[in-house]
């Protein structure tokens, strides 16, 4: 085994778990929501992206930003719908209806965009690099960098503004923050606009490594519960390093013990962690 | 006087269901809806259980669902068991996989619960699919027909209106354990447990063994639809653990309404009608499904029941559920 060749994948894998996963981290901190659409609209996010370089024969890079914004306009659209149920905190009933609108997205996906794999093709993973035996993309080089660069952003626009502190509060205590006159139904609509438009930018950068399925939905993005719960609940810094962490566990794991067992090794993880720390790792 | 009343109308009702296929034309395709619907239902009165009672919502039901089905397909194909003998092994099976989560989830709530038991169902769901001993992603095929000696008779087989008497029995005896439940003392713990904990911890119910035990209950019921379902498909394969079968038995669930008695049967019966005979292709049945189950909770949370109340205006009258 090239333990450089492994470590470097680790990183990559665990740069797009911890991009894919952001937009949940966010919104499972801000507004206590677990959306179990993720995965559908990982998927979407991947689709429109490739229909708009297939059908209007726009450029990768026009088309990932496109998908970013029209999947943020469909965050928009979700978020006014569920409004009623999130301000009441019914997070039983909102569980349910994101696995609804899951399953809608399957089916509407595969109705417009068939049933068939499709290459999404990206510029940047035919571009490599190779150093001696260690090898890499620049679509790893941009996931990583980009992850990194989103989440300082993130962690100083929470923590260090205005905007973050408002998020914080309503995280908190959304009616006490009402009373201080914070709108907290944007505030809900904003957070989950941007896990909307964070897994398409994820989309965008992750999905091109293997061929979109309309149905990958939820298996795609599985791993990305192990890094939200083990991460601790809407940490955005425990996230990252979960993130990574969780991106060198399935590189080594994958090269050293077996590929097919990944994912039900990581989620054994998952489970022995959950049965000591119910809260996470990052718990107090 | 009322009470034996009531339980004489439910017998007759019962009696009456019996003839459902026959009344709906008898043809084969009468047979295997009804059938589908029993074993379904069956499924869902598992998760029901836990999501009304307990206010949980189980992602992880597909596997006590699938475990009954590969407990069936493996015993009998391999091992040659009779139908008891593979209903007793997907029932201790489904017990064991119940105990070793309900354990792990002990301390968890809310979305942590859900997110764990949807992990174990992904982990069951990849150890099948890996696991030759299991068919791998083959499946197990060749499940004969389902063999249930009673007294010199066999109650089972292998059509679809063979199986309806077993399918209709099974149904029948859930729906009398689901009533039986509402009853028992672990029923109203329960209940209570979910209404109001701080209540329940102060009348010295032990919260977490009340969530263990109505989890552990639970599961043998999906094992149970899954056990039948191997026999009518004749197969079983890692499609069991779909997100189907998960969207679909919440979808039966809330669609009457949380904690009504029929509400699961109910509610599963409109689902297949609307896929066996007024379907709109797979992939418009998902949009359906899904746009079902998503607009019943934004717009009447308490179901159908719901808008019925609203119609008739007669919410403020209804003796409400006792926590």
């Amino acid at each position: 085994m090239n333990l450089a060749q492994q470590l470097i994948n680790g990183l990559v894998l665990g740069s797009g778990y911890a991009l894919i996963a952001i937009g949940w981290t966010v919104l499972l901190g801000a507004a206590r929501l677990v959306n179990f659409a993720h995965g559908q609209l990982y998927m979407l996010g991947a689709f429109v992206a490739w229909a708009i370089m297939q059908k209007l024969g726009l450029s990768y890079y026009l088309a990932v930003p496109l998908a970013v914004l029209m999947l943020g306009l469909l965050g928009v659209l979700l978020q006014v719908m569920m409004l009623p149920l999130v301000m009441q905190q019914n997070l039983t009933s909102l569980m349910i209806v994101t696995l609804g609108f899951g399953y809608v997205f399957t089916g509407g996906a595969s109705k417009i965009f068939g049933g068939d794999p499709q290459a999404f093709v990206s510029p940047l993973t035919a571009a490599s690099i190779r150093f001696g035996d260690v090898w890499f993309t620049w679509a790893d080089v941009v996931t990583l960098v980009g992850t990194l660069i989103l989440f300082a952003v993130l962690w100083l626009v929470l923590n260090r503004t205005r905007t973050g502190a408002i998020v914080r509060s309503v995280a908190e205590d959304p009616k006490l923050a009402q009373l201080f006159g914070i709108n907290a139904a944007l505030v809900y609509i904003g957070v989950f606009v941007f896990e909307c438009a964070a897994v398409a930018l994820g989309a965008g950068l992750v999905a091109p490594r293997s061929p979109i399925l309309t149905s990958m939905g939820f298996d795609e993005v599985i791993l990305t519960f192990v890094i939200v719960v083990l991460g601790g609940i809407g940490s955005v810094g425990g996230s990252l390093l979960a993130g990574f962490g969780l991106g060198m566990f399935t590189a080594l794991f994958g090269a050293l013990v077996s590929p097919a067992h990944t994912t039900a090794a990581a989620f054994f993880v998952l489970l022995a962690v959950l049965v000591l720390r119910p809260g996470g790792l990052a718990a107090k | 006087m009322i009470k034996r009343h009531s339980t004489s109308f439910a017998l007759v009702l019962a009696g009456l269901a019996y003839f459902v296929p026959t009344v709906a034309g008898g043809a084969p395709a009468a047979y295997t809806a009804c059938t589908t619907i029993a074993i379904l239902a069956v499924m869902s009165y598992g998760a029901d259980l836990i999501l009304s009672y307990l206010g949980e919502v189980s992602l992880g039901h597909t596997v006590f669902w699938a475990a009954g089905g590969y407990a069936a397909a493996l015993l009998s194909v391999n091992y040659g068991w009779n139908g008891w003998a593979t209903a007793g092994g997907a029932i201790v099976v489904a017990i064991v996989f119940a105990c070793l989560l309900g354990l792990a989830t002990l301390r968890t709530r809310e979305f942590v619960f859900s997110l764990v038991t949807y992990a174990a169902a992904v982990v069951a769901m990849e150890i099948a699919f890996n696991w030759s001993y299991l068919g791998g992603s083959d499946g197990i095929v060749g499940v004969p027909p389902l063999d249930l000696p009673f007294f010199g008779w066999n109650l089972g087989g292998g059509t679809n209106d063979e199986l309806w008497l077993i399918a209709w029995l099974l149904l029948m005896i859930t729906l009398l354990f689901i009533h039986r439940f509402r009853r028992s003392r672990l029923g109203i713990s329960a209940l209570m447990v979910h209404m109001n904990p701080d209540l329940a911890t102060a009348l010295g119910v032990d919260a977490r063994r009340v969530r263990l035990a109505v989890f552990v209950t639970s599961a043998p019921i999906s094992a149970l639809a899954g056990w039948l379902y191997a026999y009518q498909r004749a197969y079983v394969g890692t499609d069991m653990f779909e997100s189907y079968f998960l969207v679909l038995m919440l979808t039966a669930i809330v669609i009457v309404g949380r904690r009504m008695i029929l509400g699961p049967l109910v509610g599963t019966a409109l689902i297949i009608v609307q896929q066996n005979f007024f379907s709109i292709g797979g992939d418009g049945d998902k949009i359906v499904l899904g746009a079902v189950l998503a607009a019943i909770l934004l717009l009447w949370p308490k179901g159908l029941v719901g808008v019925w109340d609203l119609l008739t205006s007669r919410r403020a009258q209804t003796p409400r559920q006792s926590a």
